[in-house]
């Protein structure tokens, strides 16, 4: 019997040792550790072994069990470990990429996020209104003389009920301040239309992002401090901002803001990115008789107004030399912004 | 407005100013500068010298070391690069310390070793044409130290950009005016010979006062009209106008001199009497430049009691009344023209002058005598005759100006305390305002825009500049306002999208009338409901759009152009309609629109990917709107195949289509191409929903799966309908995962399909039993059977 034991185990071992493939591995397990298996059939004899040998006997079926089980176990991972070696031939991680589709965010709408992101760290609430305007929100309220030039059908889409297309943003801020009660800051970006022929600088349609401020005790320091601010953040720490006095008929004192624009390889030159001003009170009694209150008694509240274009922007920040790539959406362009 | 540098020293002092210090201090002070055009040279360190010596320099093959005598007792070494002189000819040398055009400045320097003290001069050196590759040869053997302006008469050309409110700047005098306040310098006034005047009403009629409060006319005969003398071409020339004769000369130089137009007629060529009138409705009227404009009733005109059409008023003089070569009376007009109605004659036919130009921006009223007072004296002197008679005038001369409160308090708030009472009244004074009592200003005639406290600070902020005032940052919160919300939500359903592969466009809303046969409006179009424009820039944008998709498709469509297969784009933003068939008017709405068409990967070595179906863009959707319980509804849109409502619960989200196969041709497209738009708002509130967090199960489900036959057109969402009638409770979800068909025939009839379910049951509080999972799917399908007769496979 012991001598059974030890020739089953060693013929057990060899046949798993020289197991090729795990079927051949399965046929030795079976052979020795299944129904009818060598091994099975041993301690199936146990019951004839005399009492006195029984736990000889017994204590070599298991570590005879043990041995061809761990052997099973061992031969079974190399083999695991070389089917799994053999399944990765022929995969190359040289070769490109198998594609994802890959969308963007159109480059406008980046810039707006961006813009709109400082203002409202700084405190300006989004606001909006209608781009169908009538001549009062678009002109008369902000102070523009009957017979100003963009009051024109040559320079400005009219409809045939006499509305407009807005020429500029600024009507939202009438339409926010006949809405909400000072203190008031709000931001908004839109789209203002001008009958302009569309070229490499001009588009019929374009956006702007307004801005306004009006509380008890806005004075010129707070538009500066506050578009300095801006613009430094958006054009970097160090950009030189200055303000040159201007006109715009809604806002006195005026001005027009340049940033000095440092681009490699070419000399500094300043550029002009807005426009502001001290809302004119004229704005203010206009409001007021709109909203049939004192609540911007020009006596009592002042503020500042803010106004600049998307797309000029959007042409600085990233070297984009024609407008009409902006209105394109050519996917050769847009990918670059992804 | 063009702007001579030497016209406009004649009154201001502008001594050692350098041209770029004259930029900024116009820019600073709001008047732009828009171009600087440089004529000659100005420095007196710019010399002729003549060449004694030219050898060739020790280092260097293209240069020669000359010796040149600039008039300064001993030679002068220069090196040079030219090589068209020859030793003895004349040059333009300029010295060290020689500003140039270019605004280089000249110094003393080695050239490759050797010192060169100058540099001597090619003709665009020193702003004049170059004839000859190389040094200005100075002809007419000038004396050597000469300054070369001498020789060259030297200028710069100012190109000025006046604001509107500022038509006092419109003049030389106006804007040395400016520039002399904002050098602290006294104003240098002009002393004019006294106008006697008269009252003209005998002579002139004026049946238009409110277009032309003030009119006056003088009459001067035996003028010999002939060409100006050189210094008032000059003049003329230097700021790009054209020499006509001494009259109209003169005439055109006291317009920019003192900013108010006049006009010189034939006096041979006029009747008896003027009369200022409103146009008549048939009347023409041949101007000058040639043309002959069909005036408007009320256009106001200078007549004749004949009744020809002499003058468009403040615009441009007749072609048949104009000083020429034989005229030998003439009558001057100087009147002061009301600005609206000078601007919307103007406007209306098109026609603008120096002259309207100024008249539309308003004169200044106390000019319009002096201006004629100066063109007399000039005529006279220039032209000769004598005046007949004194000056007639009729009207009376507006006042627009006048007493103005400075609110110094409210001064001092908004400059935020950076500028003393003292130095903002200096400022005004300056301008030339006057003080008549405690913090009240008189406002001089010619600033007619200075009306109100706001005004004064305005010139006073202006005048102090914007570096002076401190920067001041009050940021305090502000709560998100639902815009602030939509925006957030707007921008990370763009994040999203981008991600799923779509490029985001933005197309001009206003599109094209042809385009709206691609069209996909969230209800479809009435007639009535579009909104175009009166007066389109193009056909190509003339009406607002009433849906995104036509920007959409046009953008595809430009893009396939471009070779890209797999497309996918979306819009979001304003659509415009009336509504009804224009009940309700001017409508703008939010939408978002998909576009979705070709292969739904890019192409790469691996598999070639699947050609969008429906089913990805509903994926799409469903990816964007996740957990939205989405339903496509089949409803036909004219123009579309396969238009389906698009609900998501309760909310009509939309409308989902494909475009039609001959329009998917027509542009080109080698794919089905998928579209979808929908409400905005809609969207927005789904993504913005509260969310309430369900408790995850804590019993194991057990599902159960069933294939059935049923007609091949029966759509899936019959099955979903009948699943949900059954009520089961024990059913959490159901998902289709296989439709079978064979077009053979051959393993399951042609008009069948095979779709297969899996269902879900679970209860919340305990295990099921086998038992009950069986029972509970028995339910489904008898309910399955009833409602559909559908046979299980």
């Amino acid at each position: 019997m012991k001598d059974q034991i030890l020739l089953v185990q060693n013929d057990a071992l060899a046949a798993i040792a020289a197991a090729p493939d795990a079927r051949s591995l399965e046929e030795a397990r079976v052979s020795v550790l299944g129904k009818k298996g060598s091994l099975t059939v041993l301690s199936a004899g146990m019951k004839d072994v005399p009492p006195a040998e029984k736990g000889e006997i017994g204590q070599l079926l298991n570590s005879a069990r043990t041995a061809i089980t761990a052997a099973l176990d061992a031969k079974q991972a190399d083999l695991q470990e070389i089917a799994d070696r053999a399944a990765l031939v022929g995969i190359d991680p040289t070769l490109p990429a198998r594609a994802l589709p890959a969308g963007a965010v159109h480059p406008l709408t980046l810039l707006r996020e961006r813009a709109v992101g400082i203002l409202r760290r700084m405190g300006f609430a989004l606001a909006d209104g209608p781009e169908i305007e009538d001549e009062f929100h678009c002109f008369d309220a902000l102070n523009t003389p009957a017979d100003h030039p963009a009051r024109n059908a040559k320079d400005t889409f009219y409809f045939d009920s006499g509305k407009l297309l807005r020429t500029h943003t600024s009507s939202v801020q009438i339409r926010m301040m006949e809405k909400c009660a000072p203190p008031l800051r709000i931001t908004a970006p839109g789209t203002a239309y001008r009958r302009d022929e569309i070229d490499s600088t001009h588009l019929s349609a374009f956006h702007q992002l307004e801005g306004l401020y009006v509380d008890t005790d806005v004075s010129l320091p707070d538009l500066k401090g506050t578009l300095e601010a801006f613009l430094r953040e958006m054009f970097g720490a160090d950009t030189a901002v200055r303000f040159r006095p201007h006109f715009f008929p809604f806002t006195e004192p005026s001005f027009e803001i340049d940033v000095k624009l440092e681009v490699k390889g070419q000399a500094p030159r300043w550029i002009e990115v807005a426009g502001c001003g001290m809302v004119d009170p004229a704005v203010f009694e206009a409001v007021c008789q709109s909203r049939k209150d004192r609540a911007y008694d020009p006596e009592k509240v002042t503020g500042f107004a803010f106004g600049m274009g998307l797309e000029r922007l959007a042409m600085i920040q990233w070297g984009i030399r024609d407008i009409r790539l902006l209105i394109e959406n050519d996917v050769r362009f847009l990918r670059q912004f992804a | 407005m063009n702007v001579s540098l030497n016209w406009l020293s004649e009154y201001v002092d502008l001594a050692g100013k350098s041209v770029q210090e004259l930029d900024d201090l116009l820019t600073f002070a709001g008047i732009e500068i828009e171009g600087i055009h440089t004529k000659g040279v100005s420095s007196d360190k710019v010399v002729v010298a003549q060449i004694m010596e030219a050898v060739q320099h020790p280092n260097a093959d293209r240069l020669k070391v000359t010796q040149v005598d600039a008039g300064e007792g001993t030679l002068r070494q220069i090196v040079c690069g030219a090589q068209n002189y020859k030793v003895g000819d004349k040059v333009p040398c300029a010295l060290p310390g020689a500003a140039l055009p270019s605004g280089f400045t000249i110094g003393e320097t080695k050239m490759r070793g050797v010192e060169s003290k100058g540099m001597l001069c090619s003709g665009s050196e020193i702003g004049v044409p170059d004839q000859v590759n190389g040094l200005l040869l100075l002809q007419g053997d000038p004396a050597v130290g000469t300054p070369v302006k001498q020789l060259f008469a030297s200028d710069v050309l100012l190109e000025v950009e006046v604001t509107p409110n500022r038509p006092d700047l419109l003049s030389h005098r106006g804007l040395a005016y400016e520039l002399a306040a904002l050098l602290e310098q006294e104003h240098q006034t002009l002393e004019l010979p006294a106008l006697p005047t008269r009252c003209g009403s005998e002579w002139i009629e004026n049946d238009a006062e409110e277009a032309c409060p003030f009119y006056s006319l003088t009459k001067i005969s035996g003028v010999t009209v002939q060409d100006s003398p050189d210094w008032l071409k000059e003049r003329l020339v230097s700021i790009g106008l054209r020499p006509i004769n001494n009259i109209v000369d003169i005439t055109n130089f006291v317009l920019h001199e003192m900013g108010q137009p006049l006009h010189a007629f034939d006096a041979a060529q006029v009747g008896v009497r003027m009369h200022l009138r409103g146009a008549k409705a048939d009347e023409s009227f041949a101007a000058l430049n040639g043309s002959s404009y069909a005036l408007r009733e009320g256009d106001l005109v200078i007549s004749d009691d004949r009744g020809e059409v002499l003058a468009l008023a403040g615009i441009m003089g007749g072609a048949t009344s104009g000083v020429t070569a034989t005229t030998t009376d003439i009558l001057l007009e100087s009147a002061y023209f009301t600005p609206t109605l000078v601007r919307s004659t103007s406007r209306a036919h098109l026609l603008s002058s120096d002259s309207s130009y100024r008249f539309e921006r308003g004169v200044d009223p106390e000019g319009v005598l002096p201006a004629a007072a100066r063109a007399i004296q000039l005529i006279l002197e220039i032209a000769g005759g004598q005046i007949e008679g004194e000056t007639a005038v009729v009207g009376s001369l507006p006042v627009l100006t006048g007493v103005v409160e400075l609110d110094t308090a409210r001064l001092d708030q908004l400059m935020g305390g950076s500028i003393e009472l003292a130095a903002a009244e200096n400022i005004l004074l300056r301008l030339g305002l006057s003080a008549v009592g405690e913090n009240l200003w008189r406002v001089p005639s010619r600033r007619a825009d200075l009306q109100r406290h706001i005004d004064l600070v305005e010139e006073i902020a202006r005048v102090h500049g914007l570096d002076k005032v401190p920067s001041r940052m009050r940021a305090t919160f502000v709560p998100a306002s639902d815009i602030d919300a939509a925006a957030d939500l707007d921008m990370n359903l763009r994040r999203s999208l981008a991600a799923l592969g779509f490029f985001e466009a933005q197309t001009i809303k206003l599109i094209a009338e042809k385009q709206l046969v691609d069209a996909l409006p969230l209800r479809p179009l009435q007639n009535g409901d579009l909104v175009a424009v009166s007066l389109p820039l193009s056909e190509d944008h003339a009406v607002l759009r009433p849906s995104l998709v036509p920007g959409l498709i046009a953008t595809a469509e430009r893009n396939v152009r471009q070779g890209l297969k797999s497309l996918r784009f979306f819009e979001m933003g304003r659509v415009f309609r009336h509504n009804g068939g224009g009940k309700a008017r001017d409508l703008e709405s939010e939408s978002i629109a998909l576009l979705l068409s070709g292969p739904v990967a890019p192409e790469s070595w691996s598999a070639a990917p699947a050609v969008a179906t429906v089913h990805d863009l509903k994926a799409a959707l469903q990816a964007i709107l996740p957990g939205c319980p989405l339903q496509f509804t089949p409803r036909e849109r004219e123009g579309f195949v396969l238009a389906c409502d698009v609900t998501g619960g309760d909310s009509n989200l939309g409308v989902a289509a494909r475009l039609r196969p001959a329009r998917e041709r027509e542009l080109d497209f080698a794919h089905p191409v998928w579209l979808v738009e929908l409400d905005l708002t809609k969207v927005r509130k789904w993504l913005g929903r509260r969310r309430v967090v369900e408790e995850l199960p804590q019993f194991p489900g057990s599902s159960r799966d069933a294939a059935m036959e049923v007609a091949a057109s029966l759509p899936a969402a019959e099955i979903d309908k009948a699943i949900a009638k059954a009520g089961q409770s024990l059913l959490q979800h159901f998902e289709c995962f296989d439709v079978f068909t064979d077009p053979t025939g051959q393993k399951l009839d042609v008009a069948k399909k095979s779709i297969a379910y899996r269902f879900h049951y679970r209860a919340s509080d305990r295990t099921l039993k086998n038992e009950e999972v069986d029972a509970a799917h028995k339910q489904v399908l008898e309910t399955l059977v009833k409602e559909l007769a559908v046979v299980f496979r």
